[in-house]
């Protein structure tokens, strides 16, 4: 679901602060010449997949890297730089200081769930910061554009995004910003706007004056239902903020998970910037075929593995990279086409330009868990070459060559895995892993079970022992549950990873839950599909996979996120259920490790226990580092947003948010002040209150 | 105790036997239900704690309905048992700790509140 978007705007404090400078530096100021165009040029001939007949369009007159805006007074990626470090160069609040944040505004988007959106919401927003503005979206897609000082609104835009159109929840996680260097500044959309909508509509906005771009597409709008296929309200939805490199916007889209096999295609496309035509589009199952569009009454390849996350572009190799889920349906797999098992669970390179493949890595085989990579990759220097760092929702963290996607740390192989009794012809024996860092935990004994009292504590061990568990990557099972340990939103989900890259050290929030699962033989399946649901049958806002109809295959799934015991709802396993951890940059060892989220809002039967230890709580929304050594994050369901010591761990401040901060936080500078900023919205899976606020803290004025 | 004469001391004692009673019936209850849950886990491999730890409450329980003193010293066994087990499977844990020992010393502290009454019915009878 997240994705990244690079853009260019005018007067960008260049040199505001030392980003990682790894691979060919972005030029610091806009009147840099780009690298030459040979050097690209190699770059993307020589990986080996590069075929004759490149589907290269009209794109190329924007074929030379751009200076990218740098991150400091502005956030001007979803990720804070291009390279999606969320590191800051700002030094104003320091660990000596930021006990005195004050509020210094709160927004309201006024966007709140209405009708059948109730108890849909998980907004998950982190807006942009470009000059004066801030830029935003709300759950519904709602364009918003907010004073940056004072939290003043400036602008917004609705595109009008129906309820029905709510795919599993409304997430939009953010915007990009795309400067078309031919304009000067003051045209229309000389800087616009640019995000992908719940119905699969690509828009493009004016940033000064939130007015629709008339060249773009139809009226600022691109259709992405485009050649998808039958139009199913909720089935094709975007959440993340697209990729922009060399001119392109580039963008996957969310496949609503469980329904069918015959679900629509992961095709990912590049959109011209400008006037929203398609420059390519990436279909894995026939890239050449359907480089620019299927044939004439076709579609792209249906039930492909999708990108529902966000991308990260490398705008001077000109290369995007994708992070791939699986292929339809996620928990059975013995009808998959080798090309989508080739691909699924992978990180996937492209050559923007073209839309051509350069190279890819898997991180699942034949992933029958829903172990999509959900986190945005980091791009940074490792040991002198340019790399790409790659969490992954089972908690492995690899680092590989931005070029070529050779791994640059060990990587090595689980073998002998269980093959179980559903498919055992598919079920892969061997699976790889990062022996350079793991946030994983061992594996789960009868006595991790947990609960209030020993009653509970007990039926979780008679479940523990009833179930299929034989450890990392137990192949699900029928005739009983299995233990999906770490669960599907274990490890690193889409808030990713921070990276400092002054210091040298990754900071990773993760969850440790397991997920208690089970197929269901078809005949007792009761759910149907999206597209076969008619009326007042709609799929509701529960736990992916809660009751999953997975059509056209044998069986539907059935998981308990989470793991939690019936009746009571706590869960069956002991905390901590969620963690941040620092890692050293250049040996992987683990600096400190920490729970994250108290139990103040957490206790049996929902009811809170205002508790303010540090249980480990559940955690969805990245941290932000700064300069002086401090990380900011929200993300646990105890709604507290947090400022910690990147040397020590320890909480330096906190502040409790009104609703769930299930985004990740930004930085940024306004009028000689240091701000700090998190979208509190709540987030129906994470059970946290809905709210529509954006919060800004700084330090006192004198 | 021969302190039959004073109405609120009887009137005391007479809500003493009945907690007495009623943690006597909740330790029969959650016996049985440990005790149960223990076996089926047992059965499946599983700790032996819960099977023996409620077969402890259980007793407790029927000894508490004939305010038995036993029934303390039964539990007290109960109580070191468990405490001796949780350490073993988590130690110094905290939160690991809490469905081990939280309720089983709730159960404690109440059982220690009965000790006056039992003696009572232990010179009485």
């Amino acid at each position: 679901m997240t994705r990244h978007f690079s853009i260019v705007t005018a007067a960008l404090l260049a040199g505001a602060f030392p980003l990682q400078a790894q691979q060919a530096p972005a030029p610091q100021q806009e009147t840099v010449t780009p690298e030459p165009v040979d050097d690209t040029a190699d770059h993307n001939t020589s990986p080996d997949e590069t075929s004759e007949g490149t589907g290269q369009t009209d794109a190329g007159q924007d074929a030379a890297p751009r200076p990218q805006p740098q991150v400091g007074a502005d956030w001007p990626f979803w990720g804070g730089d291009a390279q999606a470090t969320r590191y800051s160069p700002l030094d104003q609040i320091t660990p000596e200081n930021v006990s005195q944040l004050e509020e210094v505004f709160t927004f309201h988007t006024g966007d709140l769930p209405e009708g059948t959106a109730e108890g849909k919401y998980s907004p998950e927003v982190t807006p942009l910061k470009i000059g004066d503005d801030l830029l935003m979206c709300s759950a519904m897609n709602i364009l918003i554009s907010v004073n940056a000082e004072t939290g003043e609104e400036n602008w917004r835009f609705d595109p009008g995004v129906p309820n029905e159109a709510i795919p599993y929840g409304a997430t939009c996680r953010g915007v990009s910003a795309y400067t078309d260097p031919s304009t000067t500044e003051g045209d229309a959309c000389a800087t616009r706007v640019i995000q992908a909508t719940l119905d699969a509509k690509l828009v493009a906005v004016d940033m000064e004056t939130g007015t629709p771009c008339e060249d773009f597409g139809e009226n600022g709008t691109v259709d992405l239902w485009q050649d998808i296929g039958e139009r199913v309200p909720g089935w094709y939805a975007v959440t993340a903020p697209p990729a922009i490199v060399r001119g392109i916007i580039v963008t996957g889209a969310q496949v609503k998970d469980g329904q069918a096999e015959d679900a629509p295609s992961g095709v990912v496309r590049g959109y011209d910037a400008v006037t929203g035509e398609l420059a390519w589009a990436w279909d894995l199952a026939a890239p050449e075929q359907n480089r620019n569009g299927p044939p004439e009454g076709e579609v792209y390849t249906r039930g492909t593995p999708n990108m529902w996350t966000t991308a990260v572009a490398d705008e001077e190799l000109g290369y995007v990279y994708l992070p791939l889920g699986n292929s339809s349906v996620d928990y059975y797999g013995s009808n998959r086409s080798e090309v989508e098992n080739e691909y699924a669970t992978s990180l996937v390179a492209l050559d923007a330009t073209t839309g051509e493949e350069v190279w890819h890595f898997q991180t699942v085989r034949h992933d029958v868990w829903d172990y999509d990579l959900g986190s945005q990759a980091t791009l940074l220097d490792y040991q002198g070459t340019a790399a790409v760092l790659l969490p992954s929702k089972q908690g492995d963290i690899y680092i590989l060559d931005r070029e070529t996607g050779e791994p640059l740390t060990p990587v090595g192989e689980l073998t002998d895995l269980p093959k179980g009794e559903i498919e055992p012809d598919y079920i892969s024996d061997t699976q790889p892993i990062s022996e350079w860092h793991t946030l994983r935990k061992p594996a789960l004994e009868e006595k991790d079970m947990w609960g209030f009292t020993p009653i509970d504590q007990l039926w979780c061990r008679i479940q523990y022992r009833r179930a299929n568990y034989q450890g990392f990557f137990t192949p699900p099972s029928s005739d009983r549950p299995w233990i999906q340990y770490p669960g599907y939103n274990g490890g690193s989900d889409w808030g990713s990873v921070a990276v400092d890259t002054e210091r040298g050290i990754i900071v990773a929030n993760y969850n440790d839950v397991p997920n208690y699962n089970r197929l269901v033989p078809r005949d007792e399946v009761t759910s149907k599909a999206i597209n076969r649901q008619t009326g007042e049958e709609k799929a509701g806002g529960g736990a992916e996979g809660a009751a999953d109809p997975q059509e056209g295959s044998p069986y539907g799934i059935s998981v308990n996120a989470g793991w939690r015991n019936t009746g009571t709802g706590v869960p069956c396993t002991r905390p901590p259920y969620g963690g941040i951890r620092a890692i050293d940059l250049e040996t992987g060892e683990t600096l400190w490790d920490r729970p994250l989220g108290t139990a103040r809002r957490n206790g049996p039967f929902g009811i809170p226990s205002f508790l303010p230890f540090d249980i480990g709580t559940p955690n969805n929304g990245g941290s932000v580092v700064t300069a002086s050594g401090l990380v900011f994050i929200a993300a646990a369901t105890d709604n507290l947003f947090r400022a910690i010591d990147i040397e020590t761990g320890e909480t330096l401040w906190s502040t409790v948010l009104p609703a769930g901060g299930q985004a990740n936080p930004i930085t940024y500078e306004a009028g000689g002040r240091q701000y700090v900023m998190v979208t509190a919205m709540g987030h129906h899976f994470m059970e946290t209150p809905v709210g529509d606020e954006v919060i800004a803290w700084a330090l006192p004025e004198d | 105790m021969s302190d039959l004469t004073a109405p609120p001391d009887h009137t005391e004692r007479h809500e003493t036997v009945w907690g007495v009673k009623l943690l006597g019936w909740i330790s029969v209850l959650l016996g049985a239900v440990i005790l149960a849950g223990g076996v089926w886990l047992i059965l499946l491999g599983g700790s032996w704690y819960y099977g023996l730890a409620g077969l402890g409450l259980l007793v407790t329980g029927i000894l508490l309905n004939r305010y038995m003193m036993e029934a303390a010293w039964t539990y007290l066994a109960v109580w070191i048992g468990t405490v001796a087990w949780a350490w073993w499977e988590v130690g110094a844990d905290w939160w690991a700790q809490v469905p081990r020992l939280v309720a089983p010393t709730l159960i404690l502290v109440l059982l220690l509140l009965c000790i006056p009454a039992l003696s009572r019915h232990a010179s009485k009878f």
